[in-house]
Parts: structure tokens; sequence; C-alpha cells
């Protein structure tokens, strides 16, 4: 059953509440254990195709949904290992919002009702944000109070564009389920302004929860002053459900025929997006606001790539599963550092490689990879995304786009330099790091290597799948 | 022959430029439960020609009880355990904010006529300026305010406006009540969780003015 994979985090999440923190810990990985197993399942069409009344697999869900099974497996280990060392006063608020998370997310990967969908998405809002707050300080009130009234307003507009989609059916008369499946089937029937005004509308909002300028002033706040395992799900899994949102929608303009409208517009959030974090990454004194500002920019790469289609459609999705991989690694490096020196501030940080050596190699590599350098899967993408443009002729775009790769190679570079390999006088940590919590960084970042390596055909397939029907192919 | 809905639809906007005017919380928590109450019963008015049916009215209660009831009962909760009940200093004055509602007024006016070329009737027409200036007037409300609870009502406010233009565009939506039950809680739950971190903001700072919250910035 599909549904499953909602509902077992939803049920354990509910439980958890109520349960001290040491039966939450293992609680979370177990959960996790079976999230993944059905999805898994799902993966592998064991249950047969499924289309019920409100979801479906489709392959975009379903690749939206592995990333996030994979990553939490990963991230609920850490943060079995994170919360021994940490003080929280309410740890299981803490981890069964990370099970409602997850189930709220999983949600969004299989929705295909439209206003399921948004129903999960304002879901993922209002699950998150005790995972942001749980901190109390001044500086966690704030970002929460931005993110839930930022992004809450912004899914409201998401939610009228949804009755501008409906109201384009009724204007010519079709009388469908509201399901993509079925609206995708009537889309040439639509009235192309409503749908357009719909797309709009459920760009913005979305958009505002995928981060994508000028809606992300929630991001660098909520991905900084969340613990680090809270931020790695929010970078990692959390952007991806809400471009899957607008992915749905693109399709359905594809196949209304207004497709090289919907694409130019994803490109121009995109390019906005890839600028606005060049320009604040250069003098970033944080390095988890460097790193959210990063997930800014990926997810504008990540837009501009589908915007162009074709190859880069590919590559765009490629990018989605590396960026997940790569950026939580980062994010769960961040947390061990966070641990060891006691500050998000750049500069009382430094010499890593001496006083934390697997996490200084681990956060590195990871940079590495983040940048688009290979043996990393992001280089493959974006070289990807840049060919697919180059053949489309859009050399205005592609200019703007590698020009902002470059901006934010440099500003980060010399920030991550100075963490690593500066000198540091005292040799004070607070916490030593352990291999249990080095580990799950360094998988998730071994994951991205081996795809590049070896991408499984199943998966190929289901990028494959989920592109053609935006005209996105390998060989176009 | 004046239409019942157009009574009500009066009765919204009336509610909508009074929010604007006004800067007791306790006063704007009253709006709302107000308004709420109006918003849900304007699915039941609009359409008499399908009559109603038991769905539309059990629908009508339970709106009433999230709308009117519970989402004002938390409001109120909250209103009373902050230390401030009045707006002072909204970065946008109340006679300017309620120009601005008027204006709106207008701008709802001319872009019903101008976008909405349907084959409606009046009624509906009416009932699309009223939703465009509610859905505004939230807007106006939630940029011009500075106190974290004036913002939350903002967004009510704004919610409701979407709701009945979606009341106005979609009919299909009405024919589904699990969705619609689903965007109630999803709504409702928002109320909650913004109440909780409010009542926590007016633990550490004293005070729900969000001028006190601009530590994060680059």
């Amino acid at each position: 059953m599909l549904q499953f994979v909602f509902l077992i985090p939803l049920l354990a999440g509910i439980a958890v509440f109520f349960l001290p923190a040491k039966i939450g810990r293992p609680a979370l990985f177990t959960t996790a254990v079976i999230h993944a197993t059905f999805t898994a399942l799902e993966w592998f069409k064991l249950t047969g195709p499924l289309q019920t009344k409100y979801f479906s697999n489709t392959p975009e869900g379903m690749l939206v949904l592995a990333i996030l099974s994979f990553l939490f497996l990963f991230i609920s280990l850490y943060t079995v290992f994170y919360m021994g060392e940490v003080e929280m006063s309410k740890e299981p608020v803490f981890n069964g919002s990370m099970l409602l998370f997850l189930s709220s997310m999983s949600m969004v990967a299989i929705a295909d009702h439209i206003i399921v969908l948004w129903i999960a998405v304002e879901a993922t809002t209002l699950m998150s944000a005790p995972l942001i707050f749980v901190h109390r300080s001044k500086e966690s009130l704030e970002a929460t109070w931005k993110y839930v009234l930022i992004c809450s307003v912004g899914i409201a507009l998401a939610l009228l564009g949804c009755f501008f989609v409906i109201f384009s059916m009724e204007m010519s008369n079709v009388h469908v389920p509201i399901s993509f499946t079925s609206l995708n089937a009537v889309a040439s029937q639509l009235n192309p302004v409503w749908l357009k005004a719909g797309f709009i509308f459920i760009l913005i909002g979305y958009g505002t929860k995928m981060g994508l300028a000028p809606m992300h002033t929630w991001l660098p706040d909520a991905h900084s002053e969340a613990p680090s395992p809270a931020s790695a799900l929010l970078s990692g899994a959390l952007l991806n459900c809400a471009f899957l949102g607008i992915y749905r929608c693109h399709q359905l303009m594809f196949a209304a025929g207004l497709g090289g409208y919907s694409s130019n517009v994803l490109i121009a959030f995109g390019l906005a997006s890839m600028l606005v974090s060049a320009v604040f990454i250069l003098n970033q004194t944080d390095y988890k606001r460097m790193l959210a500002y990063s997930s800014i920019e990926n997810m504008g790469i990540i837009a501009v790539g589908i915007g162009i289609g074709g190859l880069a459609a590919f590559g765009a999705m490629l990018h989605m599963i590396h960026h997940s991989l790569v950026k939580s690694s980062l994010f769960l490096s961040a947390g061990n550092i966070l641990l060891g020196y006691g500050t998000k501030v750049i500069d009382k940080t430094g010499g890593m490689l001496r006083l934390f050596p697997k996490t200084g190699m681990t956060f590195f590599a990871g940079f590495v990879g983040i940048s688009g350098f290979p043996p990393f899967g992001l280089f493959i993408s974006e070289l990807l995304i840049i060919l697919g443009a180059i053949k489309a002729g859009r050399y205005v775009a592609i200019s703007i786009f590698i020009f902002s790769l470059i901006l934010i190679f440099a500003g980060a570079s010399r920030l991550v330099m100075q963490m690593v390999f500066s000198e540091r006088d005292n040799d004070s940590i607070l916490v030593p790091e352990k291999w249990s919590r080095a580990l799950p960084p360094i998988l998730l970042l071994l994951t991205s290597l081996i795809l590049v390596i070896w991408l499984p055909d199943s998966i190929y397939q289901t990028i494959q799948n989920a592109i053609s029907s935006i005209g996105g192919t390998v060989n176009g | 022959m004046i239409h019942i809905s157009n009574i009500f639809l009066a009765l919204i906007l009336l509610s909508v430029l009074l929010s604007l005017r006004s800067n007791r919380l306790m006063a704007l928590v009253k709006l709302i439960a107000f308004q709420g109450i109006v918003v849900s019963a304007v699915p039941l008015v609009l359409d008499t020609a399908h009559g109603l049916t038991f769905k539309l009215i059990m629908f009508f209660f339970l709106l009433v009880l999230v709308k009117g009831v519970l989402i004002p009962g938390l409001m109120s909760i909250a209103v009373n355990k902050v230390v401030v009940s009045r707006e002072i200093e909204p970065i946008i004055g109340y006679h300017a904010s309620l120009f601005a509602g008027l204006i709106m007024i207008v701008v709802s006016v001319y872009i019903t006529n101008n976008l909405y070329f349907a084959s409606m009737g009046t009624s509906h027409k009416l009932l699309m300026v009223t939703a465009i200036t509610t859905m505004g007037a939230g807007l106006i409300l939630l940029m011009a305010r500075r106190k974290a609870i004036t913002q939350v009502i903002g967004y009510l406010i704004m919610e409701n406006g979407i709701y009945l233009i979606g009341t106005a565009l979609a009919k299909e939506v009405h024919t589904q009540y699990v969705v619609e039950f689903a965007v109630l809680l999803d709504l409702l739950v928002a109320v909650l969780v913004m109440g909780i971190v409010l009542n926590d903001i007016n633990h550490t700072f004293d005070d729900v003015d969000t001028a006190l919250l601009g530590q994060l910035k680059d």
C-alpha cells in the first residue's frame, strides 16, 4: 500500500510525542528502516502501480520519495548519537516532529490531487516549525516566526493558484477529478489564461518553500537556527518536495502546450536565485548560513535546468539527487563542527584538519562536491545543464549561470579554506569527534560518489520517465 | 429585491474595513470571529437554486466551529496572555490603511470587470469583489502592523479572502468535503503553531513586537 509511507511515520510520530526520549531515539531509526523498506517496495513496483483518488506513484514522486527515505535513514542514525551530546529540554517533541515531518514530506511525494498536494506542503511547514524552534533562543524564535509566517502566506497564494487551475477547467466545461493525472489527460482543453495565472501563483507559493529568490528570506534563518539534523532534512528533502509541487504544475503546462511560458518563468526565477546567493555568500560570517545560501543556489540551478529542458532536464534531476546527498552530508558535518567549537561564526573556527581530522576531511570533500568538482556528481549534472543550454541556444541564461557559479565558488572557497586549513591558537574544543557522528556524513558523500561511477539502471529509467513529459531526454 | 447574499457580502466588507481601522487587539479578534461566521455562511446563501443539502449544512457548522469559535478562541487566549493590548506605531497608519482598503475595493471592482468574463450572475461578481478586497486587506494588515498577533489576524483575513475566491471560482471543490476538511485542519494547526511561537515570543521579549525580531540578517 502506497499510503503506508506516510501513515507509518505519522503514527510513530504521534506515539513518540508521548514516550520518553530513551524509547524515542531507537523509534526514530526503526521507523526510518520501515519507511525505507516500504519505499523500496514501491520503487521496484512490488506492490504494483497504484492510482487512487488522491495518491499515485509517479516517477518524479518516487524519485523524491527515494531520496527522502535514503536521507532519513542516515539522518536518523546521526540524530540518535547527536542527541547524546546536546541538552534538549523537550527531546520527545523534537523526535516526534522529525517523524511527522517525514510523514508530511512522504505525503507530498505521492500526492496526486492538487489540493491534497497543497495540504501536504502546508503540513510540512507546520511539522518542521517545532524543529527550528526547539532551542527556544531569541534567534530561533525569530527564525521560526519568519519561517511559519512567510511560508504560510506563500502557500496560501499557492492555494489561490490551485483555485485558478480548477477554474480554468470550469471555464471550458471540462469536468474531471482535480488530480494531476486526470488534468494532464485533458490539459489541451483547459483555459490557457487561467492556467497561466494558476501556474504563476503556484510557482510563487511553492517557490517560497523551495527558496527561490526573492521569496527566499526565511531560508538562511531557518537553516542556521535549526539543530543540524533538522537543517540537513530541510535542505536535503524539504526543498525537493516543494520543487516537486512546481514540477507537477510545469508538466501540466507542458501538456496544455504552454511549456515555453512556464520554462521561461522558471529560468528567470532560477537565475535570480543563483545571483542572490552569489551576492550574499561572499561576505558570510556564519558557516550554516553559508550552506543555506548554497542551497538557494542549487535550487536555482535545478529550476534553470528544468526550464531549459532536453538534456538539461536530465541534469536537473541528477542535480537534485546529488545535491540532497552532498548538502545533507555538509549539514551533518556542520553539526559536528558546531558541537566541537560551540559557535557558528567562521572566524572562531579553524584548524579543523588537526582538531577534527575526520569531520574536517568530510566537510572539505563535501565542499569540493557542492562546488561542482569531479569526482562528485554535481560536476556531471552541472555539465549536462550547461551542454543542454548550449544545445537549446540559451546563451544569455547560461552566461549568467556560469558567472554565478564562479562567484559562489570564489566566495565559499575562501570561507571553507579558513575553516579547514587555517591555524588556530587554542586547542580547546567542547566535544571531541566520534566515529558514530562522523560516519553518516561520510556515507552520504560516498553514495554520491558511487552514483557517479555506477548509476543503477532503475534510477536512470525513473529519471527518464520523469522528464519525458516535459520533453527531456538524454540523447536530445 | 436585494438578494440575501449581498447583505452577507456587505457585512464582510464592513468587517474588513473595520479591521484596518482598529487598533485594539481584542476588537480585532472579535472581528475575525464575526467575519469567520459570515464567510462560512456565504456558500449557504449563494446558490439557493441547488437547495440546501445535508452535507452543505454539516460543513457550514464545521466551518463555523473552526473559523468562528476555535481559531478566535485560540487568538483571544493569546491576546489575554500578552502584555500589550494595543497596536502602537503601526508601520502604515490607520487612516492610510483604511484609505488603502477603499482603494483595494476600487481595484477589485476593476479586476472583476476586466478579468471575470464568465457567464455568472451579479451575485458572483460581487462575491469576487469582496473576496479580492478581503485578500488584499489581509495582506495590507500583514505588512503594515508590527505586533505578531495582528500579523496572524492579517493572515486569517487573507485566508478568508482566498476561501471566498475558491467559493466563487470553483464549485468543484465543494464536492469533496474530505479535502476541504483537511484544508481547514491545516489552517487550525497553523494558528495553533503560530500561537505557541507567539506565546514564546511574549515570554522571551515581554512583547509581541516583531521589530524586536531583527537579530538574523546578512
